[in-house]
């Protein structure tokens, strides 16, 4: 099988890491780098004490009365945050799944490339708002109508970076398992799917934020469960103490996926090399 | 005694890009357990001739077979039967040493285990026993360029192409390397078609040195024997008769 890419490189360096790693790296070097955000997070909850003296509680709550939103969360409303990450990792898990597969296509099929890169970049042109105003007029079934925003809006990302990592694959590597003539499953297996997993990282990781931002969004239009429905209901009943909360708790929610997609990641990629710049 | 069968069969091959003929009218005959080098100086044609070979690259005129069968218009039918080693290591950073040295065993279908367990024994002969388990950046270049030489002769091939695969190597690391490959390489019976434009390597390493011109057409052709190798005078003169028929060109 003589497989078909447009190389990125000519030469391979087979030491030299790819971009990700700088994203990955960003100094984990201890407990050190927590300062800086332990320090910026006093600074905020300082000037929303500071403020909430000057203010009345419905334009900006004390953090006492945040903390006591949280805690009423915590004990009487965590299945909802359960819903979302739930509809959150349905929706990426199939974003991967399909946005690989268009990218492998993509890089290995140059007669349907031109297609599918075209429809994935009108895809890329068309705002979030839109998907979610069509969903809400094709399916009557709120999970299906966030779902189906997600997917529309993060399949493109995978197929596009995976279709970039197909790209940038050495043409070196591919004459040296070709060498061994290769079934197209063999060069699947050994070759392009370790190759495009660093990429499906780095774009999950940049994807993740976006799609929570995009979750909560969909269900404060589309659904009557989930944070984005618990926050439209805090909103409506002037509850900007719970609104407060439900933020806090997304802004540790979004820490804590990146935290665990960074772990995931240096187990998976642990060939690489550790690099210090200096 | 009937002399051993044709591994490499080059007869009367021409291969032109456009205007700019690469190859003319080239014969070229590898026969079982020969190691050879092939000489020249850049641009003389090495890689067209080795692509060739490797089925990369097709020809105008003229017929190639590889184990029989014509490396490109049959390209899938020398799976097992040819394996490369590259001037750079190419290995896959994913996989550890042994991993890679197990890769073309893998494709040409072997279990997993069966796979490790040569490519174990083959990183042993060439000398990286200890190394299995280690990835392609904790291993130096020396150590890299093994573990490509194990991946191309664990798959059990009729015939191994090195294409200038100790030209990026210290002299030292590369001299020990040569060394352990062509012990491997006589031991196990190989057929070999090594380019190169070191002379040295050539003179080490091979039974039959072919030096190509512009055009990939054959300028010398000189057999080895031992004496070669080890007599001092014998070599300088060995040596300064191929430099000659590179147009002085050596890069040591």
């Amino acid at each position: 099988m003589k497989l078909t890419v447009e190389p990125k490189k000519d030469v391979y360096q087979p030491i030299s890491r790819p971009p990700v790693r700088a994203a990955r790296e960003g100094g984990s070097h201890g407990l050190g780098e927590y300062v800086p955000t332990i320090v910026v997070s006093a600074a905020l909850v300082a000037a929303i004490q500071i403020a909430s003296w000057f203010v009345p509680p419905y334009i900006i709550p004390s953090p006492a009365a945040i903390l006591q939103a949280t805690w009423h969360i915590l004990t009487d409303d965590l299945g909802h945050v359960g819903i979302t990450a739930l509809r959150l990792f349905i929706a990426v898990a199939f974003a991967i799944t399909t946005g690989v597969l268009i990218g492998i296509v993509m890089g290995t099929q140059p007669r349907v490339r031109p297609y599918l890169r075209s429809l994935v970049i009108i895809d890329t042109g068309i705002p979030a708002l839109s998907w979610m105003l069509v969903a809400i007029f094709w399916f009557k079934d709120p999970e299906i109508r966030i779902f189906f925003i997600l997917s529309v809006i993060l399949i493109p990302f995978y197929a596009l970076n995976v279709y970039d990592g197909i790209r940038a694959l050495p043409k070196e590597l591919i004459d040296m398992v070709e060498s061994f003539r290769p079934s197209r499953w063999h060069v699947m297996r050994f070759l392009i799917g370790p190759h495009i997993v660093p990429y499906v990282f780095l774009t999950t990781k940049s994807v993740i934020g976006y799609a929570i931002r995009m979750v909560i969004f969909a269900e404060l239009v589309a659904s009557a469960v989930g944070i984005g429905a618990r926050m439209n209901l805090a909103q409506s009943t002037f509850r900007i103490d719970t609104i407060f909360a439900w933020t806090l708790l997304l802004v540790i929610f979004n820490l804590t996926l990146q935290a665990l997609v960074a772990a995931l990641e240096n187990v998976v990629l642990r060939y690489r090399p550790e690099t210090e710049i200096r | 005694m009937s002399e051993a069968a044709a591994v490499i069969e080059i007869r009367n091959v021409s291969k032109a890009f456009g205007a700019l003929t690469v190859a003319h009218d080239l014969n070229l005959v590898v026969r079982k357990g020969e190691i050879v080098a092939l000489l020249g100086r850049t641009g003389a044609g090495k890689s067209t001739v080795l692509n060739m070979i490797m089925g990369n690259l097709s020809y105008d005129s003229g017929s190639i077979r590889v184990a029989g069968f014509d490396p490109y218009a049959e390209f899938r039918k020398l799976r097992g039967r040819l394996s490369v080693s590259f001037q750079q290591d190419r290995l896959l950073p994913w996989m550890t040493a042994v991993e890679n040295a197990s890769l073309g065993l893998r494709i040409l279908g072997k279990s997993k285990a069966e796979a490790l367990s040569v490519a174990r024994t083959w990183l042993a002969r060439v000398g990286l026993a200890g190394a299995e388990d280690k990835y392609v950046h904790e291993l130096s270049g020396g150590m890299r360029q093994r573990v490509s030489l194990a991946r191309a002769l664990a798959v059990d091939p009729e015939l191994v192409l090195l294409d200038e695969s100790f030209s990026q190597l210290d002299h030292v690391t590369s001299k020990a390397l040569r060394a352990d490959f062509s012990r491997v390489v006589r031991e196990f019976n190989k057929t070999c078609l090594f380019v190169t434009h070191r002379i040295d390597d050539a003179i080490e390493m091979a039974d039959r040195v072919l030096v190509l011109e512009h055009g990939a057409s054959m300028v010398l052709e000189e057999r080895i024997v031992d004496d070669d190798r080890t007599d001092g005078e014998r070599r300088a003169t060995l040596h300064g008769r191929i430099a000659a028929a590179m147009g002085g060109q050596d890069s040591e």
